[in-house]
């Protein structure tokens, strides 16, 4: 059974210590109430284990995370999961600026929005988004996969090396070298999987419009320069 | 820094707009420690003016008080008057020219501002932390329909009253704005807007946000043009909330770099810096997403 932690009157400190004694004390699942969207609520949790905030979260939840499962049943503040180096995070509500930024792995989902900046720079990993995405996701991405049901915005995938994203909706405008892509048989077949995996609740909706989605990923122009590419060069610099 | 807050409630006139904004402010005080303000909207219903006078920054202003009434006699019969710390507020029969009511007033002493002025708006600011508003002004038993608050993290201008914000756009009754980032080519802005002959309080970049837009609202636009059209005649960052008597909205800028979330339900509207405002006058409520790059929300009130 899980254990409950209650935030009211503790200080952040407070609360992240207790969640990393339950860990300690080898409890399955930590159940954490009212979180009242403060900032910096399970930072660093580095051991294999599930911590559900009932509530919403603010700035950095499940940063700097290796191994861990947490769960947010609510929304979430800016730079959720940064720098995850793997493990799970789950967002039921809306996530604000930089969610999953520099993730080197793991799976970050977001049922419903992200804001500006999403997944940049990410080095490995899955990012997930149930709904739309804001201004320049994905931007610099190195490795790891972003996946958006929703609209995405302007700047989106610019400067990329290695990360491929896939769209299901409308795309605001592409970011600097970014191309389209079609879409190939292990495409459809991973699309599938993830939203099998991760978006169960929405299968049914989502899984007649996979083929719809669109492949975006670097267009390689911006690797080594080369002075034929001189006008791309002008607008990234 | 400085954090932002907007409330609008859709279901009443009398709805406890000062004790929500208060609640929703007290917990960004550390986002701005510098000052703290409100601008409430007190209900439809009224065609009184109502104005808040700075009557300085520290002292004692019972001759100063005096005078002014006198002055605002000669234009409007004064329905009511009182003072609490540095404010008067007076209730004037009075429906003629805003600048002229203002000038009146102001030429008093240089330091004397009329800080609000309009049928339903009422600003009410100082330096320290929100908790101060409530202490020196009972801010929480203002009823009405919408309000903004700012508490701030001065990186630009001094510290005082007439710094804090909001900002009442002077000359244009019941339009208000709080602001939280940088207007980069504010001095542009400024120049051009002095050289049509309009006056400036402070050297708060932020004050030009209301002085652009009552420029865009006196050219016909509606607040929803002006604002849109904000996002590309301001430079830098920002994301601001603008008031008038009957709407409230908001703009981000192009790049998102300044944090703003929102709700809304069938009762109200709730916009926030961050989540922790919400949760702390309307814990639960849900469906709070920050808004995006660009994104310009503009709220009726029935």
């Amino acid at each position: 059974m899980a254990t409950e932690l209650d935030c009211s009157g503790k200080t952040i400190r407070e609360i992240n210590t207790a969640i990393r004694e339950h860990i300690a004390r080898g409890e399955d699942a930590v159940v954490v109430r009212n979180p009242g969207a403060r900032h910096n609520l399970g930072v660093a949790l580095l051991q294999p284990s599930t911590v559900k905030f009932d509530g919403s979260v603010g700035y950095f939840c499940g940063g700097l995370m290796d191994g861990a499962t947490v769960e947010v049943n609510g929304s979430t503040g800016w730079g959720l999961a940064e720098s995850m180096l793997s493990g799970t995070v789950i967002v039921r509500g809306s996530a604000g600026n930089g969610a999953a930024a520099t993730i080197r792995g793991g799976t970050v989902v977001i049922h419903r929005h992200a804001a500006a900046r999403a997944g940049v720079a990410m080095k490995g990993g899955l990012l997930l988004i149930g709904g739309n995405c804001g201004y320049m996701a994905g931007f610099m991405g190195q490795r790891g996969t972003i996946v958006v049901c929703g609209d995405v915005g302007e700047a989106f995938a610019d400067s990329m090396y290695e990360t491929v994203c896939y769209v299901g909706g409308e795309v605001g405008e592409l970011g600097n070298d970014a191309v389209i892509e079609e879409l190939t048989a292990e495409d459809l077949a991973f699309l599938e999987a993830t939203f099998t995996e991760h978006l169960p609740e929405r299968l049914a909706e989502l899984k007649p419009r996979i083929a719809g989605f669109k492949k975006i990923v670097s267009g390689r122009r911006l690797w080594n320069f080369d002075k034929t590419d001189w006008d791309v060069w002008q607008q990234v610099v | 820094m400085c954090g932002i807050i907007g409330f609008l409630d859709k279901t009443s006139d009398t709805a406890p707009v000062g004790e929500t904004v208060l609640t929703m402010l007290n917990a960004l005080a550390c986002r701005g420690p510098d000052s703290a303000g409100v601008a409430l909207f007190t209900g439809p219903g009224n065609d009184r003016t109502v104005l808040r006078i700075k009557l300085g920054e520290k002292g004692v202003f019972a001759e100063r008080q005096a005078n002014i009434t006198k002055r605002v006699q000669t234009l409007g019969r004064v329905l009511a008057a009182e003072t609490s710390e540095e404010y008067l507020r007076l209730e004037v029969d009075y429906q003629g020219d805003p600048q002229q009511l203002s000038a009146l007033i102001e030429s008093e002493a240089d330091n004397v501002e009329v800080v609000s002025m309009g049928n339903a708006l009422e600003i009410v600011k100082q330096v320290g932390s929100p908790e101060n508003l409530e202490q020196s002004h009972g801010v929480s038993r203002i009823t009405g329909t919408h309000g903004i608050g700012h508490t701030r993290l001065s990186t630009e201008s001094k510290v005082d009253l007439s710094h804090s914000q909001p900002f009442w756009a002077h000359g244009r009754p019941d339009l208000a704005v709080v602001h939280n980032g940088h207007i980069t080519n504010y001095h542009n802005l400024r120049r051009r807007y002095e050289q049509h002959g309009v006056r400036f309080y402070t050297d708060n970049d932020s004050e030009v946000i209301g002085v652009y837009l009552a420029d865009r609202l006196s050219q016909g636009m509606t607040l929803t043009e002006a604002l849109t059209a904000s996002l590309y005649d301001l430079d830098g960052s920002f994301s601001y909330l603008a008031a008038t008597q009957n709407e409230l909205g908001f703009a981000k800028d192009r790049f998102a770099l300044k944090p703003l979330l929102f709700t809304e339900t069938d009762s109200e509207v709730v916009v926030a810096t961050e989540e922790i405002a919400i949760e702390n006058a309307f814990p639960g409520i849900g469906g709070v997403r920050e808004a995006q790059a660009k994104e310009v929300q503009v709220w009726q009130l029935n």
